[in-house]
């Protein structure tokens, strides 16, 4: 390019060309990538329902299958989607156990073994001693219906049954118990 | 013959990657391709593995033969994923730009370059001084 003496225009231009494109670029790499918008919860809809098999050994207490609309409307609901081979389900299990059986009275929390083997599901739901509900839904069909990106995922249903917030990753006592607060509200 | 066998055996495996595996039909993978798979960074649902990709595919299956349109199955992973799912940003609102931005781009190139490449006519002094080397008797 040729910049004509004088013309100091153009070249006050290209600066803010360059800028702009800089300032873009910079903006872009400060996006949590795995920030993702949950379309259920942004809109507050009204969680979508299903019916799965309960694993083997809650059966006794909630019945051969599970239907989410039988249980919404009464409490608020924490749905958690694991799988055994995922390595963050391992790190939050122990969290959902102990805030579980704080909050058993007040709050449903409902596993969902998602794409997973039952017998390496069972393995793990031993190991950490599970005593909240858990499903089974190999496909991972439900999953899509809530529009989860990856195990482990939790979504937090209010009274009226609406998803009230999504969290991805895995969950910590504190922000477990700052979504718990917020559905009982 | 040898080299036959050689080139067989490097061929063959690329050969196997282009067509779709034979359970699900090619308007699956076709509509797959235009869609993200939610745990992946920059794969479609038809490339990718992964547990929720499949499910897609299956999904996406199903409901072709159930007798639904491909908008339908897109508007169906839309629904619950958001438009983030599409590999092709809506023509409209925001995301409009990045389809009208490289256009926009390419014409203001073009001007440019036409601009900087333009057959400009000669200074009339510069003519002047030509004519006159021209009459000139050779040295």
């Amino acid at each position: 390019m040729r910049f004509p003496a004088g013309n100091t225009l153009r070249s006050w231009l290209w600066l803010l060309v360059v800028l702009a494109l800089g300032g873009l670029f910079y903006w872009g790499m400060q996006r949590n990538p795995k920030e993702l918008p949950s379309v259920l919860a942004k809109e507050r809809r009204p969680a979508p329902d299903f019916t799965l098999p309960v694993l083997p050994p809650y059966r006794e207490d909630w019945g051969e299958t599970l239907r989410l609309s039988d249980h919404l409307g009464k409490k608020p609901v924490v749905l958690n989607f694991w799988a055994s081979w995922c390595l963050p389900c391992y790190e939050e299990a122990p969290v959902l156990e102990a805030t579980w059986r704080r909050y058993r009275d007040r709050v449903l929390f409902l596993g969902i073994n998602t794409q997973d083997k039952q017998e390496e599901a069972l393995r793990f739901i031993a190991q950490f001693g599970l005593t909240f509900p858990q499903v089974y839904d190999p496909r991972g069909r439900v999953g899509v219906d809530y529009g989860m990106y990856g195990v482990p995922e939790t979504f937090f249903i209010d009274r009226e049954g609406r998803v009230l917030a999504r969290h991805a990753g895995a969950i910590d006592e504190a922000t477990l118990s700052r979504y718990l607060e917020e559905a009982l509200r | 013959m040898r080299w036959v066998v050689l080139l067989m055996a490097f061929l063959l495996p690329a050969l196997a990657q282009e067509a779709p595996p034979p359970d699900l039909p090619p308007e699956v993978f076709r509509i797959a391709r235009e869609l993200r798979c939610p745990v992946c960074q920059g794969e479609s649902a038809a490339e990718s593995n992964s547990g929720v990709a499949v499910e897609m595919r299956r999904i996406i299956a199903e409901m072709l033969q159930e007798g639904k349109t491909e908008e339908e199955i897109k508007a169906f992973f839309v629904e619950r994923y958001g438009e983030w799912i599409l590999y092709a940003p809506p023509r409209r609102g925001v995301t409009l730009w990045v389809w009208v931005l490289p256009v926009l781009a390419l014409l203001l190139l073009g001007l440019g370059l036409f601009a900087y490449f333009r057959p400009r006519p000669l200074p009339k002094e510069l003519l002047e001084e030509a004519e006159r080397r021209l009459k000139e008797p050779p040295r």
